[in-house]
């Protein structure tokens, strides 16, 4: 049903375009934000959450102004090592990053205030924490990312699992957590959503059909990158929502790095959102593909 | 269930008048100069938007920015700065303009295709003591007519803004006191 609202989309501008598939792109751009607020009002209908699109947000979420940084620390992955000589290294890539991290634990309504080392795993937020050292920089990148000051920082959901992950598997000590901002959360409530858009990406990717293909990636991107304070998308402000999915998206990077290791492989490199170098056999961890779970050579 | 508050905030709730988050969120909608009055390109650019026609001038004089129109002329020569008084005025009437110049558009745009849907968060409870606590949820709303809360909003009328909110929040049904005071109003337009 609403992957019938993408593939409708894509033929109403098609036709109005006379078969120019570049107008068609063009147009679909365009509407790609309201589209993206339709499809995701479509896909709740009937859900057991209502979604709320306006709560008050607290002061570390709003943003301190133009052309200054927001407060929140989402642990972008930029690390590499030296290569060993004389191992080839390929560089792998993550498909639809930003879409596999609709699924994450989203707040669902007002975030409320509470202080103390405390992590309840049925609420998600934002966490102001004190990371743990890492003594893996040389064959493992840093959960934390590529922080140059130390000391408590203001972490999303995904980074503060993916930590509590990293030390129970005993590769470093618990984080601190000095404050949170949270609310009752649900991993599910962009599921049918990204539902909707993984099966509209595959079709396009099986049919060779590229206007559906760049539309679906606009939709997911733009509705992540509009998800907060932003001027072309007033229709919601969730500012913690748009930093725990891009949290979750480089969290997940990190997890296939690690994945990576435990299989046998040796990890070079790892940035963005979707980079992934390695070394060794990596056909033995990972399905080469271009479905979300699988990874691509660069 | 009980109408207006007499002593909001005796038990430690938290929030403000409804008039005001609606205020709040029109202003968010407007297209305001980013940089801040203080910087040089933020009050030069102040200047020349209240500067561009005689009608200009006059209403930024209406709006409280009574200087001298040779005074206006320095401060744009940057041979003078303005005092942090006048600082304020000039934001004020920037404002006040800029305020009144959209409101026509902007009230068009809140009653398109049978009005806006606009989501109310009640005040917060969460630090009134357990057996005085009130649990009242998210409700959402549509207004149609949205002429009294733009044309209060225009001209900056607090009083009228508050007035139109209690109109507005009575659809609610019987408890409707409960979101007298709010902790957000949002919409999109």
């Amino acid at each position: 049903m609403t992957e019938q609202m993408i593939t409708d989309a894509v033929h109403e501008e098609l036709e109005r375009a006379g078969g120019d598939l570049e107008a068609a792109a063009d147009r679909l751009l365009k509407r790609a934000v309201p589209d993206a607020m339709a499809l995701l009002e479509a896909t709740r209908k009937g859900a057991r959450y209502d979604i709320v699109y306006y709560p008050d947000m607290p002061e570390i979420l709003v943003s301190p102004g133009p052309k200054k940084p927001d407060q929140i620390w989402e642990a972008r992955p930029r690390w590499t090592r030296p290569t060993p000589a004389a191992e080839p290294v390929t560089a792998l890539d993550v498909n639809g990053a930003y879409l596999a991290a609709f699924k994450t634990h989203l707040p669902l309504g007002r975030l409320q205030h509470s202080t103390g080392d405390q992590f309840d795993r049925k609420r998600a937020g934002v966490h102001l924490i004190t990371p743990p050292d890492w003594e893996w920089g040389h064959i493992l990148p840093n959960p934390i990312g590529d922080r140059d000051t130390p000391g408590p920082v203001w972490v999303a959901e995904p980074t503060l699992r993916l930590i509590i992950r990293v030390m129970e598997q005993g590769l470093c000590k618990a984080p601190v957590i000095h404050e949170s901002w949270t609310s009752g959360s649900t991993e599910g409530l962009l599921e049918k959503m990204r539902v909707a858009l993984r099966t509209a990406r595959q079709t396009a990717i099986l049919e060779d059909d590229t206007v559906t293909l760049e539309y679906v990636k606009t939709l997911y991107s733009k509705f992540v990158s509009t998800l907060g304070e932003s001027n072309f998308n007033r229709a919601i402000y969730r500012q913690d929502w748009m930093h725990c999915i891009r949290a979750q998206a480089f969290a997940n990077l990190y997890l296939r790095a690690m994945k990576a290791f435990q299989g046998g492989c040796g990890v070079i490199r790892v940035t963005g959102t979707d980079e992934l170098h390695v070394t060794g056999d990596w056909q033995r961890v990972f399905t080469e593909g271009r479905d979300l779970t699988e990874m691509k050579v660069k | 269930m009980p109408g207006i508050s007499d002593e909001f905030g005796k038990y430690n709730a938290k929030g403000i008048k409804g008039g005001e988050a609606v205020a709040r969120q029109l202003d968010r909608l407007v297209t305001y100069i980013r940089s801040p009055v203080d910087s040089p390109r933020g009050l030069a650019a102040r200047l020349r938007y209240l500067t561009t026609s005689v009608q200009r001038q006059e209403a930024a004089r209406a709006a409280g920015l009574t200087v001298a129109d040779a005074t206006t002329a320095r401060w744009l020569a940057e041979k003078q700065k303005p005092s942090k008084a006048n600082l304020a005025r000039i934001e004020h009437a920037y404002r006040t303009i800029r305020r009144d110049s959209v409101a026509q558009a902007l009230r068009k745009r809140l009653e398109a295709d049978g009005g806006t849907r606009i989501e109310i968060h009640p005040a917060d409870n969460s630090r009134v003591p357990q057996a005085r606590q009130r649990s009242a949820g998210v409700r959402s709303i549509n207004v149609r007519n949205w002429g009294p809360i733009v044309d209060a909003w225009a001209r900056g009328d607090q009083t009228g803004l508050n007035s139109a909110w209690i109109d507005l929040i009575q659809d609610l049904g019987s408890s409707w006191g409960m979101y007298e005071y709010v902790t957000n109003v949002g919409f999109a337009a």
